[in-house]
């Protein structure tokens, strides 16, 4: 009976976000299977195609498996986008400027650098919020602001490709690139590292004590410290492993997409990334999921644009509504079942 | 009332059930927690509608759809937890939601004077110009029933009245219910107490899952038959063992407390705060709700620092230690907030459990955990305490309270502690539920532990203590041995504040 309930409410949801779309490219005065016909094809028409959703995917579950982390741990990380910029900075820099190393740890050691900065950059909202009960929400949207902010101003001044006039980074090394999967498309090893730290996320959150514990802060902070967990601490750590996540994914697009560091790198990812964590979930194969549907849905938006003149700004209505379709689902599943 | 059936999802609260109140009446409505009691009532206050039955006034058919046309009735409730707003004045509550003469300017004075006549008339002492935040737990409730004389309420609801009430209290308000139903009132009396309803009801209903199980004239029906008619069988009470298992007044105190001190935000919660405790003695602290008593337990288990004194544990200064530590040397707690204090309600069962050992051996090593042996140890616990839930999975949340307390006494009562701090164990609790906690810490007792017990049921206090302390506004008032010559008066007076010198 409940299952029916659940499965029907998805069904409805995949319904109304359909209907809407359709309503959406007729208003454009677009040819509606023409339309449709471009989006499913630049999803699935070729291995090409797929492998873009693929390459599309990887940043968004990296920054939504971030997300998710923090939000299981109720510190509501809105600041991906920023984490993933301060990451891109730390992967370009120790790309350019670290002496010569093997490529492997070269790439392993950049990749961490991500990690880092970007852990640190949610650190301090996080410090903030355990020590001084400061809104981690506005904290983390501010230093969005920032980080990106930095990046201009870096790739303006410090780290500015001289040769050139256009506000960017000198290119890394050729080879300095995260290992291509499938030539002659752009799928790169960041999917890897997304696939393994969706396993690692999976096993700190629900085989280990500190996921426990996060998990516990989460559910109810008031008796976990009655039960003697220390919240601060759980509040900072994951802070700081959710900011490293969304730094992997800058890392992961300096070196498996752009080569370089410049503004505009990330569409947004660290905004899409609250939706995957939203429509995964807070499950780390939710996020998976919701982070390749995602980007399947953003790449069919952009093939449909190119072949039938639709706006790709639809695939953004639609998020949105999928958004408050599934908020509401759970408020209606909830308010049924008590 | 009649036939009125109610239900939420598919918990049935109310089933049929008849009600009959008269003219002039106090009517006992008994029965235990969720036997659909104040259900009932909020069906009949209008905040609820009947999925079938009816109500009648007077013989006529009604249908309230909101307080506000119940009020219009002639109806009034009190609610257990008061329905006040906080900044405003008692007479600015008391006009709340009606437009009096004027209206929007008011005549203030003159509602006043209504109020302070009203006040006079029924021996209802209070200041309709006071602000209700300032107010203690006993005048709020005076306030909320002037409220319903102001509304020119002839059926008057009151749910759990004496709850927060100091004996006294409770005296005091019965005098007020008798008055009122001299002029003629109807009163309906929610409670679970049955010495309540002997004392002040002149007829009496029985609910029982959401049925009525029976009802009569006071008279007719005795304390063993109404408590039989109240959970469908018959109890047998915990009863202490008179004298201690051991004399220990020799041994070195298993806790004392030196001049323990805790500042609020504006006023002292704790006042040089000094007790000792013995092992294998329970140790009751009674007092209204609110004077300090949660604090000093937490203070005690150290999720709150003290700002002066100091804590011996087997004559170790524990002060500076953490929750964690503190509970690793031997002390459990049973706070009296389940669901925010005690447990995690999205969590399952089996880890519920474990919170408070999750990070050892054998849940744990090297802080991976083994599901394997949390389950295990779920299920050993639910059948060592007769926990009623569908697997260790469950979400705690789902599970009813009598079981969420078991959920927290497995888990504090493990490893064998040798002080327990219960705070209000028992509230909110079925009796049944009740018992099974209070043979449990009798049980702790006889082993040896020492316990220190919360409570603001004085029936409880009587059962278990072998002695009782009286807190009020943060401090220690009064230490009684609780043997045959213990004066509950005596006891009602050091709670609510009246020092010997003073009477």
């Amino acid at each position: 009976m409940k299952i029916i309930r659940e499965l029907g409410s998805f069904i409805l949801i995949a319904g109304i976000t359909t209907l809407v779309g359709a309503i959406l490219v007729l208003a454009v005065g677009a040819d509606a299977g023409k339309a449709f016909g471009a989006f499913f094809s630049g999803i699935l028409g070729s291995f090409y195609s797929f492998t873009e959703v693929l390459v599309r995917a990887t940043p968004l579950i990296l920054a939504g498996l971030g997300v998710a982390v923090a939000f299981q741990a109720r510190f509501f990380n809105i600041g991906a986008e920023g984490q993933l910029y301060m990451g891109a900075i730390a992967a370009t820099w120790a790309g350019l400027y670290l002496p010569s190393m093997p490529l492997y740890l070269h790439l392993g050691v950049a990749m961490m650098a991500g990690f880092l900065l970007g852990g640190i950059w949610a650190m301090i909202p996080g410090f903030l919020k355990s020590q001084y009960k400061i809104p981690e929400v506005i904290n983390t949207i501010m230093f969005n602001y920032i980080a990106i902010n930095i990046v201009g101003i870096l790739v303006r001044t410090v780290m500015a490709n001289k040769t050139s006039p256009l506000p960017m980074s000198p290119r890394l090394a050729d080879d300095l690139h995260l290992p291509f999967l499938a030539d002659p498309t752009r799928l790169h090893a960041g999917l890897l590292v997304a696939l393994v730290c969706a396993v690692l996320v999976y096993l700190f959150l629900y085989k280990t004590t500190w996921g426990f514990e996060l998990r516990a802060v989460g559910n109810n902070p008031r008796a976990s410290s009655c039960s003697g967990i220390s919240v601060k601490k759980t509040i900072v750590i994951s802070s700081l492993i959710s900011g490293g996540l969304a730094g992997l994914a800058g890392g992961s697009e300096i070196l498996g997409v752009h080569g370089r560091l410049l503004e505009g790198i990330s569409p947004e990812f660290g905004y899409i990334a609250i939706i995957v964590a939203l429509l995964g979930r807070n499950h780390p194969l939710g996020v998976v999921l919701a982070g390749v549907g995602i980007a399947a849905l953003q790449i069919g938006a952009t093939t449909m644009q190119r072949r039938a003149g639709v706006p790709a700004s639809i695939s953004l209505i639609i998020m949105g509504l999928l958004v408050i379709l599934i908020l509401g689902r759970q408020y209606w599943v909830k308010s049924r079942s008590t | 009332m009649k036939q009125v059936c109610k239900s939420f999802g598919e918990v049935q609260a109310n089933q049929n059930v008849d009600l009959t109140v008269e003219r002039g009446e106090i009517h006992a409505l008994l029965g235990e927690n969720g036997a659909g009691k104040t259900t009932l009532m909020n069906i009949l206050y209008g905040i609820y509608q009947p999925d079938s039955g009816s109500v009648l006034i007077d013989g006529q058919p009604v249908s309230i759809s909101s307080p506000g046309e119940a009020i219009s009735l002639k109806i009034g409730m009190v609610h257990q937890h008061f329905m006040l707003v906080p900044t405003l004045s008692v007479s600015q509550n008391i006009t709340l939601g009606i437009k009096e003469r004027g209206y929007p300017f008011t005549d203030r004075k003159e509602v006043d004077r209504k109020i302070s006549q009203l006040s006079k008339e029924y021996g209802l002492d209070i200041d309709p110009t006071a602000i209700i935040e300032d107010l203690s737990v006993g005048v709020l409730q005076r306030v909320e029933i002037i409220k319903l004389l102001y509304h020119q309420a002839e059926l008057l609801i009151l749910d759990e009245p004496t709850a927060v009430l100091t004996p006294q209290e409770a005296e005091n308000l019965f005098t007020v219910l008798k008055r009122l139903k001299k002029d003629g009132r109807s009163i309906i009396i929610i409670t679970h107490r049955i010495a309540e309803v002997q004392s002040i009801a002149d007829r009496v209903t029985v609910l029982r899952d959401g049925a009525r199980v029976g009802c009569d004239d006071i008279g007719n029906v005795g304390e063993t038959r109404l408590s039989e008619m109240m959970i469908g069988r018959r109890l047998e009470t915990a009863v202490r063992s008179d004298t201690p298992t051991r004399d220990r007044s020799h041994e070195a105190a298993l806790l004392s407390l030196e001049g323990i001190r805790l500042k609020g935000r504006n006023v002292n919660i704790l006042n040089d705060i000094a007790l000792e405790l013995q092992a294998g003695e329970i140790l009751g602290l009674a007092g209204v709700d609110g004077n300090g008593q949660k604090e000093l337990a937490e203070v005690i288990v150290g999720i709150r620092q003290p700002d002066g004194g100091k804590i011996l544990f087997e004559g170790n200064d524990v002060t500076g230690l953490g929750v964690r530590k503190r509970k690793r040397i031997g002390m459990a707690y049973v706070p009296d907030d389940r669901h925010h204090d005690g447990l995690i309600l999205d969590m399952d069962l089996s880890s519920n459990l474990i919170l408070n050992s999750h990070d050892q051996p054998p849940f744990t090593t090297y802080r991976f955990m083994h599901d394997q042996v949390r389950r295990r140890h779920a299920e050993q616990t639910i059948s060592e305490y007769q926990v009623k839930t569908p697997g260790v999975g469950t979400l705690v949340r789902y599970l009813s309270g009598g079981n969420q307390q078991k959920i927290i006494l497995a888990r504090e009562l493990e490893g064998v502690p040798k002080l327990i701090i219960a705070s209000q164990p028992t509230r909110g609790l079925d009796i049944g539920a009740e018992e099974f906690i209070n043979k449990l810490l009798l049980a702790q007792r006889e082993r040896g532990a020492g316990i220190l017990l919360v409570s603001a049921d004085l029936d409880q206090l009587m059962k278990l203590s072998d002695r009782i302390a009286v807190i009020f506004d943060g401090r220690i008032t009064g230490l009684f041995n609780n043997d045959a010559g213990i004066d509950l008066g005596e006891i009602g007076l050091k709670m609510a504040g009246v020092t010997g010198a003073a009477r």
